[in-house]
């Protein structure tokens, strides 16, 4: 594969820099004449960073038609969707990695509650995040998620480019009411960011989120749609909203007229999904209002009830999924460096991980708690019937998390789980070792792959790759 | 030289008092807003650099059809909105006058024509359609109050005739500036009138309204904004405190430490008896015998409650051990953690917080596990001992830990204990230079340390700007931290010297 010499050009009229033009992406083949260049719906990705504006050492994004004929659907003409599934604070690699590896291989302490999902089901072990450990918790989050190195230091951090769910939601978030979705099960601070400092907050409320997706707007295929004015008049002071905010800009230095670019799109978004809401829904089979959830779960001996809360999100998450509200959605059950107290356990989480002795019997009991939980999602999905499946074979769920031995905060065995598959595009049922601690960015690259967006490469700087995971990808 | 201006976005306790200014104290507020993000240590410079995501837009669009609702559906507050009577579900006259006066004070400037008419058109057309004037004014008011002039705060200026390096912020700006930093809520008719005729031009002119401003009871929640941002008070609201371990820790119990703190705090900046303006030494903070608790915060503190349903002031006694910021459980329970105390927060809360020094992070790839606590190692000091002997641990411990340790007769919620696994604990140390034997003589060697009125100084100065000190403009804060130190360390006198200074007025170069 030849890269581009130069990845980026300064526009003599703007003078921002900006993207050269598509260059063949991995796979190879002839450029596409009709797709139109990634970020085209976000044009602005650059970001700002203390107050003045940065270039991204983002990898530039080639998309082209892929093998398919439209190429962010499956073959069945579902559409195909990506999860990520993050939890905070690490694992214990000695009690996580499975025996065996390829398709013969045996679930671990830690992951005994996927049994059901063992075929469904691809854990890599032995890959490593390869940006400098320089912030605990923040560094591996940023290059597991960006690729690349925290902008700013351990006080005052931001990620240093879009995080990958963003990347791919850039590509195929078009078409949906939401381009993406962010929820927070015990955190609103949900690593998901369109740029430097432009995190997208996380729902944490599941009664909240079940308004925001099944609410009055909602409306099930097959209900005519009947005509409310109130939407109109929305539209009508969106617009005039859109109006200020680029009259703004216009006084504005570099730095702000970004932030407001990116309060525009946000705005835009709000009104096109309240268009989508005057015309007719999509007809989905799967497609229902889900059940409301509990008003409330209260804490039981100071402890919340996550798995409860966790669940009801799911609910929430695989039917929004269902009737194609989004493609792209990133759960996020706890954050980095969290001091959340599990169900039992005698301290928080990375006190925890930090201060328990021993073979930590403490962070063991956590790790696989959260796991059930993964079970409970990944039940979710499957209990959708799609096409001649489910909706969890039409999705990649990606779990991850920022560190892997919390007590070291080791970036090394990272702990990557892949479900569902995205109808066929990534293996599933193995477990995928690497004795070279290779980049986690190739599994990266590899899902990007999966989910049609064709990366040149992925992450910058040291930690830059542009190879995905052979195993992965079934060539 | 100024810092580049900048726009500033309401952060969440803005926007909530702005909209009780604008729409009524008993307006229902919306639930949730866009968070604030916290940057080099404060919301407001967070305020000035995170983006809005499309959840914010979203919220945002909720909220402003909430407050817009009330407006529309409740007579009295319809009217003191509305100043004209519509002839017509169309009433152009009337749309016009009513976004020009809601939207002078909403945007707190007068609206230019074209935004007027954009505004009008909005309460016009879905007037006209709807056959109802007050559908038009709901709409309206959701288009105010979604619009980035409502949203942010812009602090730009025009370029300086006279030093075209820098740009001097207009009359509006100032006010505006002005009212968030003195109030944390938007300026009222009388400062916008005075923005209107010039005055704040003027060093006499502005001085009276400083003074006018601090006079007024909104001051006190301009104070206590600053000091929930400065301490981080917020996170009290949602604390993971082991009730096994901690039987007085409850849901309530944050918020309640949080009023006592800013019920000091407010104590000592206007109700202080002291001479001059009103204002205490407000290094007695860290020394003061004066708080104030509710019957929960009583009980935690084994003291008898004065108030049996609310917040009374109480004096802690010589012998109490507990005195000042570094007695009060917001501090103590925000530098422990969900079981147990840390010495290194605490430590590292007097040096960054207070004293404006500078600590590494922890390096990662170490392993920071410190021992269980057993019959050789009972105490915390015992127990960090590591930190201190291992030379990588203790190039940046030997800085923390010490001065944490001072503390430790305060258990994680701020509970009083004299031992720790039937221990005698040792809360004696030394802060640069200054021996200390118990948290009560530490809260007395910060209170005296030279760098705490500065830092104080410093801290406000970034909560006014927005963004962290740049270079360009430490000779403006030392000057500012000398005025402070000077004045005995008069709060109040510190933020006129603030706003009197030439930054406040001013902003740099814009980057294009």
């Amino acid at each position: 594969m030849k890269k581009p010499s130069q990845r980026w050009i300064k526009d003599p009229r703007t003078g921002l820099v900006r993207p050269r033009g598509l260059v063949p992406g991995a796979r190879g083949g002839p450029l596409p004449a009709a797709r139109p260049l990634a970020g085209t719906r976000r044009g602005f990705l650059r970001g700002v960073v203390r107050g003045s504006l940065v270039t991204l050492a983002l990898p530039w994004l080639e998309i082209f038609a892929g093998r398919r004929a439209r190429a962010d659907t499956c073959d069945n003409g579902l559409p195909k969707r990506l999860v990520v599934w993050f939890w905070g604070n690490g694992n214990r690699p000695a009690s996580w990695t499975p025996t065996g590896e390829g398709d013969s291989w045996t679930l671990s302490e830690e992951l005994a509650p996927l049994a059901a999902f063992q075929d469904r089901l691809t854990v890599c072990s032995g890959y490593s995040v390869k940006v400098d450990n320089i912030s605990p918790h923040w560094s591996g989050a940023a290059g597991l998620l960006t690729g690349q190195q925290i902008e700013g230091d351990d006080d005052d951090w931001t990620m240093a480019s879009p995080t990958i769910d963003q990347v791919v939601a850039d590509a195929i978030g078009g078409e949906t009411a939401y381009a993406s979705m962010q929820v927070g099960v015990q955190t609103d601070e949900v690593l998901s960011y369109a740029g430097p400092n432009a995190p997208n907050y996380g729902e944490t409320d599941p009664t909240n989120l079940y308004q925001r997706l099944f609410g009055d707007g909602f409306r099930e295929p097959g209900t005519d749609t009947e005509p409310d004015p109130k939407l109109g008049y929305r539209r009508r002071v969106l617009d005039a909203v859109m109006e200020d905010v680029r009259s703004l800009q216009s006084e504005l230095g570099a730095a702000d007229r970004i932030r407001l670019e990116q309060h525009l799109e946000g705005v835009a978004a709000l009104e096109d999904r309240l268009r989508k809401l005057q015309e007719d829904p999509p007809d989905l089979a799967s497609c229902v209002r889900a059940d409301a959830p509990a008003e409330s779960y209260p804490d039981v001996d100071g402890r919340p009830q996550i798995q409860a809360i966790h669940a009801a999100m799911s609910q929430l998450v695989a039917m929004s999924l269902a009737c194609d509200q989004t493609r792209v959605v990133t759960l996020q059950i706890t954050r980095p460096l969290n001091s959340t107290l599990f169900p039992s356990a005698s301290d928080g989480h990375h006190a925890l991980t930090h201060n328990e002795g021993g073979d930590q019997p403490e962070v063991n009991g956590i790790t696989t708690y959260l796991m059930s939980c993964f079970a409970d999602f990944l039940g979710a999905l499957d209990a959708v019937p799609e096409g001649d499946g489910t909706l969890l074979d039409n999705t990649i769920v990606l779990a991850c998390s920022e560190t892997s031995e919390g007590r070291t905060h080791s970036l090394d065995e990272m702990p990557i789980l892949l479900a569902g598959g995205g109808c066929g595009s990534l293996v599933t049922g193995r477990h995928v070792r690497s004795y070279t601690s290779e980049n986690v960015g190739k599994i990266m690259v590899s899902v990007l792959r999966a989910m049609d967006v064709n990366v040149a490469s992925w992450g910058a700087g040291e930690s830059e790759v542009d190879e995905g995971v052979t195993e992965l990808e079934g060539l | 030289m100024p810092a580049a201006p900048l726009l500033r976005r309401l952060t969440e306790a803005q926007y909530a008092n702005t909209v009780q200014d604008l729409l009524g104290d008993d307006i229902v507020l919306p639930a949730s807003l866009e968070p604030d993000a916290e940057e080099a240590g404060l919301l407001s410079v967070g305020a000035a650099t995170a983006s809005v995501s499309s959840l914010g837009i979203e919220r945002y669009e909720d909220a402003a059809l909430l407050l817009a609702d009330q407006v529309a559906d409740q007579p009295d507050r319809f009217a003191a909105v509305v100043p004209c009577t519509p002839a017509t579900a169309d009433d152009t006259v009337c749309a016009d006058t009513f976004v020009r006066t809601f939207g002078r004070r909403a945007w707190r400037r007068p609206l230019t024509d074209t935004e007027a008419a954009r505004l009008a058109s909005v309460v016009t057309l879905t007037g006209g359609e709807s056959g109802s004037f007050t559908e038009g004014v709901r709409y309206g008011v959701a288009a105010v109050l979604q619009s980035p002039h409502f949203l942010y705060r812009r602090e730009h200026g025009t370029p300086d005739a006279d030093d075209p390096a820098t740009r001097l912020l207009d009359d509006w700006e100032l006010a505006t500036r002005l009212s968030y930093l003195l109030w944390a809520t938007t300026p009222d008719d009388t400062l916008l009138d005075a923005a209107a005729a010039g005055e704040l031009q003027t060093d006499a002119g502005l001085r009276a309204q400083v003074d006018r401003l601090l006079a007024d009871d909104r001051a006190r929640e301009g104070v206590r904004a600053l000091f929930t941002e400065l301490f981080e008070l917020y996170e009290l609201d949602d604390l993971a405190k082991d009730p096994t371990v901690y039987t007085h820790a409850s849901d309530e119990l944050g918020p309640a430490a949080r009023e006592e703190t800013l019920r000091v705090i407010e104590h000592l900046v206007f109700d202080a008896d002291a001479p001059g303006s009103g204002s205490g030494d407000f290094r007695d903070l860290l020394t003061t015998q004066t708080t104030f608790v509710d019957p929960r915060l009583a009980a935690l503190y084994r003291l008898s409650a004065p108030d049996p349903t609310g917040f009374g002031e109480v004096w802690l006694d010589d012998g109490d051990g507990r005195r000042g910021l570094l007695g009060q459980a917001s501090t103590l329970m925000l530098t422990s953690h969900s079981t147990r105390t840390s010495a290194t927060l605490r430590g590292v809360f007097i040096r960054k917080t207070l004293l404006c020094q500078t600590i590494p992070p922890p390096p990662a790839d170490v392993d920071t596990s410190i021992p269980e606590a057993d019959s050789t190692s009972p105490t915390l000091r015992d127990r960090l001992r590591t930190h201190l002997e291992d030379p990588t641990c203790a190039s940046c411990h030997q800085l923390t830990d010490p001065i944490g340790l001072g503390l430790e007769n305060f258990d994680g919620i701020g509970r009083w204990r004299d031992t720790e696994n039937s221990v005698t604990i040792d809360a004696s140390g030394d802060l640069e230079g200054t021996d200390f034997a118990d948290a009560w003589a530490l809260g007395a060697a910060v209170r005296d340390n030279d760098n705490l009125g500065p830092c104080f100084a410093a801290h406000l100065y970034r909560y006014a700007m927005g963004h962290a000190v740049d270079p360009g403009e430490e000779a403006v804060v030392d000057w500012i931290a000398e005025g402070f130190v000077g004045s005995g360390h008069d709060w109040q006198a510190l933020l006129v010297d603030l706003v009197m200074s030439p930054a406040f007025r001013r902003a740099g170069a814009l980057d294009e």
